[in-house]
């Protein structure tokens, strides 16, 4: 009733400056004063690639919390290291064997006590103290994921001559202009340069002037080729299902997307090479959850339900042995070798810059773009 | 000052008065002042003071310095050249990009009058019942969300999107066009139409205001009907059209949604090199320093057009 009345009052005019003051001191000092409500515990928050977010990849967190923990995705590594520094509070995140020493650098990744997760012994041994895994001594990424970044192609498209002798070289070929996507990423200058001669070992690590010189020679033609540079990997899928695109940087969950969906399409091996990365997750020290959901989370990931998820669904490999046992066996004889050793013996496995090569190569990269016209 | 002071004794009195005046003044203001401050002028305020540190790897280093705003502006002796102008910068893409983004925004503003003047003329004029009806219609493309509207272009212009299989359907063309998605013309396309009922409010609302008495008199007095266009109803909507252009130039030069869905590599705009620099490359104070270097450009270009154009005269003849 006094409310009103005071709402009455207030309408008509009869309040003075004075009563209107203390009225709205008073609300100002209770709203500060009052308790705030409760809240659940803080929700887990991931940064993860765009499709990683199904639930098909965590089904044990799932089951365990009832609900799904919060995504960021981002496009790239780079992305989200920057999210992260700008202050973005992330408890989990999915980087990959040659990214995630930048985590590392910037002090926001943790160390992982493999005690916790139940999967652990369960992961193959070699990725278990591959490089990227173990850095110092410590384990700062738990393996989950590995596969391919190779060609995909539509051989209905494509000239036949390319299916005898895949190359890279169709991202710089002036022929292809407009038909082709290259990945959003500095990647395209490193393979540019492996086009041009030079081995993957040299080309990761281009510095100063030689780095600009390729970026103006391949950067530029790779820009200038691609139809659009893309981000998230659903788009560079629809525009190859419609044959926007005949060839694109893909990994191998595009090829068995696309397959699922009755589209001739084929991974290459390029003479120059095929790429093999292997991802995982990776504690960061800036979260805000309880650090028990983010230990469920990484192991959700290591459980061999996962690894089936992965094998079946994208043609990916997983970590854990048991997952290629519990998987279809078909799709398992699809992914052709099942073992990241022998994989990895066969391709390029992607390499770990400096701090300094990743930033020189983020800058050139953004600026070869910003050059297009 | 102390002299008329001391000889008139209500002088105090009276200064109190307009102090508590003054004061007054302030405190109504102050919900929407506070407002302002908070969520403008301190980010404002931050974004400055960050262009004037400099990034060294993961770190922030705090030392004031000149470095960002001198990185933009350095010397080259070998010049960068795009589109045939040489930028004799070290670092050009800045450059480059203020200026393809004025020139796209530009493009979209001229784009978007051209469009909403006859919008807004017709409802203006010929609308008669239901004018409110037909202003909440022009409004409804705003009841979806911006990103939906952006993405429905990318529909539209699409390699299998509405025009491409339209054309192709009535057997006009055999492959679909090429040229319609990924560059800066569909960045300027889908700008115009995402802006464009922003617009025609302010021209709708000056039209609106036009005494129709003045357009009878022109036509009693001989002007045929585009002289009275001319000559009375086009100086008058004046005003509303300068703010539209305003309204639509300065928010789109900075847009980077748009360019960044529908752009392709080369329709990029400032607005990407300032998210870039932020989100993606790690130097959040270079992108500070572009930033407020692109806020300072729009200003002086505002500023100038206006005084070219004469706004304060448009301005008072309406009064």
């Amino acid at each position: 009733m006094q409310r009103i009345k005071f709402i009455d009052r207030m309408a008509s005019g009869r309040v003075s400056r004075r009563q209107m003051m203390q009225a709205a001191g008073a609300f100002g000092v209770g709203a500060l004063v009052l308790p705030r409500r409760s809240v659940a515990a803080e929700v887990l928050t991931c940064l993860e690639w765009g499709g990683y977010d199904s639930p098909d990849y965590f089904q044990p967190y799932v089951a365990k919390y009832g609900a799904q923990p919060n995504f960021s995705i981002f496009a790239g590594e780079e992305d989200a290291l920057a999210k992260v520094l700008a202050g973005f509070a992330a408890d989990v995140m999915h980087p990959c064997n040659y990214s995630v020493a930048r985590f590392v650098n910037a002090g926001v990744a943790k160390e992982i006590d493999t005690a916790r997760l139940s999967h652990w012994a369960d992961v193959f041994p070699s990725l278990q103290a591959a490089e990227g895994v173990v850095m110092d001594g410590k384990v700062v990424m738990a393996p989950a994921d590995w596969g391919n970044s190779s060609i995909a192609y539509r051989p209905d498209l494509m000239p036949p001559e390319f299916a005898q002798n895949p190359t890279w070289a169709i991202f710089y070929d002036e022929e292809y202009a407009g038909r082709v996507a290259m990945t959003d990423n500095e990647m395209a200058i490193v393979i540019g340069a492996m086009v041009g001669g030079m081995p993957y070992d040299e080309a990761y690590k281009l510095e100063g002037a030689a780095l600009e010189a390729a970026a103006k020679e391949w950067g530029t033609k790779a820009v200038n080729t691609a139809k659009f540079l893309w981000n998230d990997s659903s788009e560079v899928q629809q525009a190859m299902a419609s044959g926007e695109i005949v060839a694109a940087y893909a990994w191998n969950d595009l090829v068995a997307n696309l397959r699922a969906e009755g589209i001739p399409v084929e991974l290459a091996a390029p003479k120059e090479g095929m790429f093999t990365w292997f991802c995982g997750l990776t504690l960061l020290n800036t979260g805000k959850a309880d650090e028990q959901a983010a230990y469920d989370f990484i192991d959700a990931w290591l459980s061999p339900e996962t690894g089936k998820a992965l094998i079946e669904g994208s043609g990916y490999g997983h970590a854990n042995i048991k997952a290629f046992e519990i998987a279809d066996p078909q799709a398992v004889a699809n992914m052709g070798i099942t073992d990241p050793v022998e994989m990895m013996k066969n391709t390029i496995v992607f390499k770990t810059p400096t701090d300094a090569v990743q930033e020189g190569f983020n800058k050139v990269w953004a600026d070869t773009k910003a050059l297009k016209y | 000052m102390t002299d008329t002071a001391a000889s008139d004794p209500l002088a105090p009195a009276r200064d109190r008065e307009v102090l508590r005046r003054r004061l007054r003044g302030y405190g109504l203001l102050s919900p929407a002042l506070s407002v302002t401050i908070a969520m403008l002028a301190l980010p404002m305020a931050a974004l400055f003071l960050l262009s004037f540190w400099t990034q060294s790897g993961f770190e922030l280093d705090r030392t004031p310095t000149l470095a960002n705003y001198a990185e933009l502006v350095r010397p080259s002796a070998e010049p960068t050249v795009w589109f045939g102008i040489p930028f004799h910068l070290a670092y050009p893409v800045p450059a480059i990009l203020m200026v393809k983004s004025l020139v796209m925004s530009l493009m979209a503003t001229l784009a978007v009058i051209a469009l909403a003047y006859p919008m807004a003329y017709f409802l203006a004029f010929r609308v008669h019942r239901h004018k409110a009806l037909w202003i909440i219609l022009i409004t409804v493309p705003f009841w979806t969300s911006y990103l939906l509207r952006v993405f429905a272009w990318k529909v539209v212009l699409g390699f299998n999107g509405a025009i491409n299989s339209g054309l192709k359907t009535l057997g006009i063309i055999d492959e679909p066009l090429e040229f319609l998605l990924y560059n800066p013309g569909a960045v300027v396309i889908t700008l115009a139409h995402s802006w464009v009922a922003f617009a025609i409010l302010p021209i709708y609302v000056s039209l609106e205001k036009i005494d129709r008495s003045l357009l009878e008199a022109a036509s009693d007095l001989g002007d045929s009907r585009w002289q009275r266009f001319r000559r009375v109803t086009l100086p008058l909507s004046a005003p509303g059209t300068v703010a539209a252009a305003l309204l639509v130039f300065i928010p789109t030069v900075g847009d980077y949604v748009t360019p960044t869905l529908v752009g392709g590599p080369g329709g990029t705009m400032i607005g990407n090199l300032v998210q870039d620099l932020f989100l993606k490359q790690n130097n959040a104070p270079l992108g500070a320093a572009v930033a407020i270097t692109m806020m300072g450009i729009i200003a002086v270009l505002v500023a100038l057009f206006l005084w070219a154009i004469g706004y304060a005269r448009i301005r008072s003849r309406r009064l």
